[in-house]
């Protein structure tokens, strides 16, 4: 008993860490079209401020609170500079966020060298439920990771900023006709969604350390994920990360790691293939993702 | 499809139909610019001449470089058709190569078979049959695949065989298969060298011509169609998922072909060469140079791996990011790659099958 609920937790806290990263990826895609493939870099730099502000004597917890903000605002500047020259060519926004993730990530990697640098969490211990002790930073972030999910979706579905994003989204053409600024919108939600890979990476920073491949291993399923899940809604990404995050948690219970890996991106795979709009599309996807 | 392969010539008559977004230097009659001088045979020609000469004034060491690079360059011609022709974005090239590698590495390790009689049709054969799994399973079906989900599927594939390769204990793990033996023929080793430069060379100047055939034969054409409109093209009767299909085995088997050669070449084989790192590389050379011209990806793996080399010694850390930096630049203000300097519009859109006839239409510039 004791130890199936360690496992789920396992599998929970995991879970969490995927939304978080998906989460970014899915309002960039869903918004823009666009798979963004420095995503993975923004993490990268939400652990590397985190760390950076460690080193340099503050608490933990501030530099998990300054670098959404660093990392949203670096992302708004890219947008404006250079992202926003791809929205036309999918293909070529793919290419052009690579390049953009390979400099980020080499720069990153020239500044702490090839180390694993750790980071303390904030919040040690454990929390002890009877015979159980589960990581109270683990816990944590799963608490974090809801209120951020809730927070999202208050911003879109209730604010009138939520109100003209969702109408861009669905007819940019109208919303420009109707006097929203299409262009501050999408500079706004990549910054949003590079701000939530922030907080993402400032987050997991105590859990896997830092070391300057650590978002190219939560890319590729960010990606599957929002394809699983489905483009152009809010839940869509969400719910493909939580079922993706759990199965990639999941299966290493059952079979050797190894299998369970590829398993998951085979099953994937197959499911878009056969699925191509995903599991809960939106309304805005069919004209976004050809 | 002799019907319509006709009614595709006709139109490929008129360059902006072909090309969608060619200038208007390009809508110049191609009666006019077959007559004029033209760049890509003395290109290719100045390249193949520096090829030939190049182990005589090369040191060993540099030699055996410049046989890897070779090699390479025939892995790029392998992307090179199927997103630069096609338009397919192949994410996961490395898949075939490294499928091949890994595949010719096991015959020399545990059935003693180097002869390259039978090494490289096995490599090519792996990298085939990988590239009909995945291209059939990706481009075939009731509804056509999406770009995006084409690419991140090659890519997903990609990563996934390189996790595979890590964890298996067979493949040798994290490691790879060390010490592969020599390639062999007859009694003969091929040792690292100008013979084994000479030998890859002539078979990616083979390669290279029977792409080049490829790519202006009426296939061609409808392959160049169905990059500026897939649309268009399968209206005109073409089965559009088959013609991807065909393109992405071709070059699967190139990339096998390649694969097999490296692993001999190099003497091991190694989860990267599955993986998302030789994936992305080939794009880079690709698009470096220029997609959509076949010696484009030669020049752009020679300039690459070649500034590569030269930097590594002085400026190891930075170069990633040098090369970031310089991919990002061409993606955004040269995307048809360093060649599109010397080469006009017109000439790398190409003239395919036989010249155009002077219809009225036509002929008046």
């Amino acid at each position: 008993m004791a130890s199936t609920f360690a496992a789920v937790f396992e599998i929970v806290s995991f879970g969490a860490i995927i939304v978080l990263v998906v989460l970014g990826l899915g309002i960039i895609a869903s918004m823009m079209g666009i798979f963004n493939f420095a995503q993975g870099e923004f993490v990268l730099l939400g652990a590397y401020v985190t760390y950076l502000a460690y080193a340099h004597g503050a608490p933990v917890w501030v530099g998990m609170i300054a670098a959404p903000f660093v990392v949203g605002a670096l992302g708004f500047v890219l947008e404006a500079l250079i992202i926003r020259r791809f929205y036309a060519a999918p293909i070529v926004a793919m290419l052009g966020t690579y390049a953009l993730g390979l400099i980020i990530r080499e720069s990153v990697r020239g500044l702490i060298g090839g180390f694993y640098l750790t980071v303390p969490e904030p919040i040690g211990g454990s929390i002890d439920l009877g015979s159980v002790h589960i990581s109270a930073w683990r816990f944590t972030i799963i608490v974090i990771t809801l209120l951020v999910m809730g927070a999202c979706y208050l911003l879109l579905a209730r604010t009138s900023f939520g109100l003209r994003v969702r109408a861009t989204l669905e007819n940019p053409a109208l919303a420009r006709a109707s006097g929203i600024s299409t262009p501050l919108i999408y500079g706004a939600t990549f910054a949003f969604g590079a701000a939530l890979a922030g907080l993402a990476g400032a987050l997991i920073v105590p859990v896997f350390s830092l070391f300057a491949d650590l978002g190219i291993r939560f890319l590729i399923q960010g990606f599957v994920a929002v394809m699983v899940g489905g483009v152009g809604s809010f839940i869509g990404p969400v719910a493909g990360a939580g079922l993706i995050g759990t199965l990639s948690a999941a299966l290493p219970w059952v079979m050797s790691p190894v299998v369970a890996d590829v398993l998951v991106f085979v099953l994937a795979i197959a499911f878009i293939k056969f699925r191509p709009q995903g599991s809960l599309p939106g309304k805005g996807s069919n004209h976004h993702v050809d | 499809m002799g019907g319509a392969s006709e009614a595709v010539a006709r139109v490929g008559e008129e360059p902006d139909v072909v090309t969608g977004e060619s200038a208007p230097a390009a809508r110049a009659p191609a009666g006019k610019a077959s007559a004029g001088w033209k760049v890509l045979p003395i290109v290719e020609g100045l390249v193949l001449l520096i090829a030939l000469v190049l182990p005589w004034v090369l040191q060993d060491y540099l030699t055996v470089f410049a046989t890897r690079v070779v090699i390479l360059a025939l892995f790029a011609l392998s992307f090179d058709l199927v997103w630069g022709y096609a338009g397919i974005m192949s994410f996961g090239q490395a898949l075939f190569f490294g499928a091949a590698g890994y595949g010719v590495a096991l015959m020399a390790r545990d059935l003693n078979v180097t002869s390259i009689l039978l090494i490289l049709p096995a490599g090519t054969l792996i990298g085939l049959t990988a590239a009909l799994l995945l291209g059939g399973f990706l481009l075939l079906g009731r509804y056509p695949s999406s770009v995006i989900f084409v690419s991140l599927g090659t890519l997903t594939g990609s990563y996934a065989a390189d996790r595979l390769a890590r964890g298996w204990y067979y493949l040798g793990g994290q490691n790879g298969i060390p010490s592969i033996p020599p390639l062999t023929l007859g009694s003969y080793e091929f040792e690292e060298g100008p013979v084994y430069y000479y030998m890859v060379l002539g078979i990616l100047v083979v390669v290279y011509l029977l792409c080049r055939f490829l790519v202006r034969s009426q296939f061609g054409l409808a392959l160049a169609g169905l990059r500026e409109n897939e649309q268009r093209i399968a209206f005109f009767g073409y089965k559009a998922q088959h013609l991807k299909a065909i393109i992405f085995a071709v070059g699967g088997t190139i990339a096998g072909l390649a694969g097999s050669l490296y692993a001999f070449h190099e003497g091991f084989v190694w989860p990267n060469m599955l993986g998302v790192v030789f994936s992305t590389q080939v794009v880079l050379y690709v698009l470096f140079g220029g997609s959509g011209t076949l010696i484009g990806a030669v020049i752009g793996t020679v300039i690459i791996e070649g500034v590569s080399f030269w930097l590594s010694d002085n400026y190891r850390d930075i170069w990633p990011i040098i090369l970031g930096v310089l991919l990002l630049l061409v993606i955004m203000f040269r995307p048809l790659g360093l060649i599109s300097f010397v080469l006009g519009e017109r000439e790398r859109v190409g003239s395919f099958g036989k010249a155009p006839s002077k219809e009225p239409g036509n002929a008046a510039p």
